[in-house]
């Protein structure tokens, strides 16, 4: 079943085109969103999300439509991005104080139990944690309302190798508890470790979105190389020398 | 709509939205232009705003399962309960200031605008152009505090120069009357400016909703 269908999605802005693009996930399934810096995967997060409002296409997350039922979709999923912290100053406890009122389905034994198993002390605030741990708190307050499927903009983006390896252990975890991840990523061997399927996007266009093990196949069978950094590489690579080295430059 | 205003006040809001409260103090001060007590209670709203900008709380209550206006609705709501504290306790100080202290000699020679209704009058004004300049720019991007700060403190320069010229003009003395002689007409000027806070409150909500619905975060 799709948890999560994306048709046709457009946003243009004054010097980028995402470009009707169109991919579907299903349950109980770990997808990577790959593309170079600037390649569209923010923009398309943040349109699925409803928090940047597209040109065209449209968004049916558990068969209901973003941003028509946005509310009741927004109950069942979380969202976690790299680089953004909440509250800097403010506890954990009161951040999730706040946060569970929102919910119709809040856990606070699961909250609890996430707090311990990730080490949050709920007496700190947001400024004092690492850049991986607030990844890991934005996880807890997503998984303690029972989120269904978790929207990750470049989790393990800044984050230390034992740091990332133990994010994608989380989404193994999770994905054993039948929970999807949509994560968006630029680190191609994230997605090695843990991903079912890879969505690819260059240029505001979309490539592939497909099982990571066709993907890989197919790609290894045309000759664009036999990982996925490699694979990337065919596909984006411009040449910066030539570039440099046009004298009409 | 309860919870947002719960985190408005637990998460987004600044000590100083609070502290600055203090300003209505201003109130009591004699041959100072008490209007500017208004613009301090707006100035430590400001500071929240400007807090919860800093603090990502735009982007936070964008994830959470609320209608985007009623983010609006709770900011709004945030900025009324504080005004509404300053009000009072500006009030409070005017009545004392018209009945306690009426006969106190710094005030009965005070030259510049004296505590009456029709100072709340104004005080309410200068709340009305915060409402609709500061709050209503702000949602324009949710996140520019500078330009709607700056058109709101030439308002309030040009309404305390109003409040302050008025009272000199010819008929209108009684404007600047603490005795009470006229106490229906200044009471009428305060309903008067009950009556556009609100308007004008609830105009700047409603479009500070439209703005903000377009707004890509």
């Amino acid at each position: 079943m799709s948890i999560l269908e994306v048709q046709g999605l457009t946003k243009r802005y004054p010097s980028f085109l995402l470009d009707g693009v169109t991919f579907s996930m299903e349950q109980g399934r770990v997808m990577g969103l790959i593309g170079r810096n600037g390649a569209g995967k923010t923009t398309t997060l943040k349109s699925i999300f409803n928090l940047v409002h597209p040109d065209g296409g449209a968004v049916r997350i558990f068969g209901l439509e973003m941003p028509r039922d946005e509310r009741a979709i927004k109950q069942r999923i979380g969202y976690a991005g790299g680089a953004v912290d909440f509250y800097s100053r403010k506890k954990l406890s009161q951040i999730v104080d706040v946060t569970k009122r929102f919910y119709d389905d809040w856990d606070d034994d699961a909250c609890r139990k996430y707090l311990d198993a990730f080490s949050l002390d709920k007496n700190k605030t947001p400024r004092e944690l690492s850049e991986g741990m607030r990844v890991k708190f934005s996880l807890t307050l997503a998984l303690s309302h029972r989120a269904e499927l978790l929207i990750l903009d470049e989790p393990t983006s800044g984050l230390d190798p034992v740091s990332r390896a133990e994010l994608l252990d989380a989404f193994l975890f999770l994905k054993k508890k039948g929970v999807s991840i949509l994560f968006s990523t630029h680190i191609t061997t994230d997605l090695e470790k843990c991903a079912d399927d890879i969505t690819y996007i260059a240029r505001g266009k979309l490539i592939a979105s497909e099982p990571l093990a066709s993907f890989m196949g197919t790609n290894a069978k045309a000759g664009h190389g036999e990982t996925l950094e490699e694979i990337m590489v065919h596909y984006e690579k411009e040449s910066l020398y030539e570039k440099l080295a046009d004298e009409r430059v | 709509m309860k919870s947002l205003l719960m985190k408005e006040f637990k998460l987004a809001a600044s000590p100083l939205a609070y502290i600055f409260l203090v300003g209505a103090l201003m109130t009591l001060l004699p041959g100072y232009p008490i209007l500017m007590s208004a613009f301090f209670i707006c100035f430590g709203v400001f500071h929240s705003f400007q807090n919860a900008r800093e603090v990502n709380d735009v982007l936070y209550t964008a994830l959470l399962p609320v209608k985007k206006s009623d983010f609006v609705k709770a900011k709004y709501a945030f900025t009324c309960i504080i005004q509404l504290c300053g009000f009072i306790l500006c009030a409070a100080l005017t009545a004392v200031r018209m009945t306690a202290f009426s006969a106190a000699a710094p005030y009965v020679s005070n030259a510049l605008m004296n505590a009456t209704p029709v100072f709340l009058a104004f005080v309410l004004l200068i709340f009305a152009a915060f409402n609709a300049l500061f709050v209503g720019g702000f949602f324009k991007t949710a996140y520019k505090i500078g330009i709607p700060f700056l058109t709101f403190g030439i308002a309030t320069l040009l309404l305390v120069a109003l409040a302050e010229t008025l009272p000199h003009l010819p008929g209108l003395s009684f404007l600047h009357d603490p005795a009470g002689e006229k106490l229906g007409a200044q009471f009428a000027a305060l309903a008067a400016a009950v009556l556009v806070y609100a308007l004008a409150t609830v105009f700047a909500c409603q479009k500070a909703k439209k703005r903000f619905e377009r707004i890509d975060l």
